[in-house]
């Protein structure tokens, strides 16, 4: 089940504003898509919500492209980034679920997030029950895929008024 | 101009000292969470504290109670640097005695408008 086209263009220019403001990386959106990822994935950053609506932001990046954000981030080149992957994306996941809540917030009850958790690895294939809604936003970020998960549990689970 | 920088972040500290730098402020001091802000504070003076507000061990806006609590950092300008931007999460982290808001992501323009309004303050 999809997640409504409503939430989904607020995540994705949440995502946007996240990008334009704090890393001089632009992103190009491409159409939402549902089903399994089909691009390389080795770093995965959520952020949970709960509150009036419930569920996950899930950010999946490529290891090139989390090294690059990072880099971005703390205005170092790439060859120097080291142990500031986890954390960088971890700021990443919370900046893009922190403004999605924050525009959700302007309109209806609000939700609180979480602290973010991050894991670095490789071959990732998430798995959730079939009674969720989830839908994924991907991005083209100079060349590297980048996508922002949606994943909605629980009741409040419709379209912005 | 003497910083102290609370955030749990790495990353964010970073990205808020180099804004700092860029700004010409050089003088800059950072603690990893409330409680360490607090033991910080306490030892070193400064004239402005800037402060993440999810933090483990001690958030924000506990720091920011506790630094209004004391009467030697009763004073200290505090901006806060978050992504709770909700009316509530304002309202909530003013009373705590936060002096002004930034909400991530935020530009350097932002950063310096807000240092400079809590200074004139
Ligand atoms: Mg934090």
């Amino acid at each position: 089940m999809s997640v409504p086209h409503s939430l989904l263009t607020t995540l994705v220019s949440a995502t946007e504003e996240v990008f334009d403001t704090m890393l001089a990386l632009p992103l190009q959106a491409k159409a939402p898509v549902t089903g399994p990822l089909d691009v390389p994935a080795n770093v995965v950053a959520t952020v949970a919500f709960a509150g009036h609506r419930r569920g996950l932001v899930v950010v999946y990046s490529s290891l090139a492209a989390a090294r690059q954000i990072t880099s971005s981030m703390l205005g170092i080149p790439v060859h120097e980034v080291n142990g500031e992957v986890p954390d960088a994306m971890g700021e990443i996941a919370n900046m893009v679920a922190g403004t999605f809540r924050n525009r959700l917030a302007a309109v209806e009850p609000s939700s609180d997030i979480s602290v973010p958790t991050v894991t670095i690895g490789t071959d990732f294939s998430t798995l959730y029950s079939s009674a969720v809604f989830r839908s994924r936003c991907p991005f083209d970020m100079q060349g590297e895929p980048l996508s922002v998960e949606l994943i909605l549990t629980g009741d409040q689970v419709g379209g912005l008024k | 101009m003497r910083f102290l920088v609370v955030d749990d972040s790495s990353t964010m500290r970073r990205i808020i000292i180099n804004t700092l730098n860029k700004l010409g402020y050089t003088e800059c001091r950072e603690a990893g969470n409330g409680r360490e802000g607090l033991d910080a504070l306490t030892a070193n003076p400064v004239d402005i504290v800037i402060t993440d507000w999810n933090m483990p061990e001690m958030s924000g806006v506990e720091f920011a109670r506790a630094v209004r609590a004391n009467d030697a950092t009763k004073a200290v300008p505090i901006l806060m640097v978050t992504t709770n931007a909700a009316e509530g999460d304002i309202v909530e982290a003013l009373k705590a005695g936060v002096s002004n808001y930034v909400v991530k992501p935020f530009t350097p323009a932002t950063i310096k408008e807000k240092i400079e309004a809590v200074l004139k303050a």
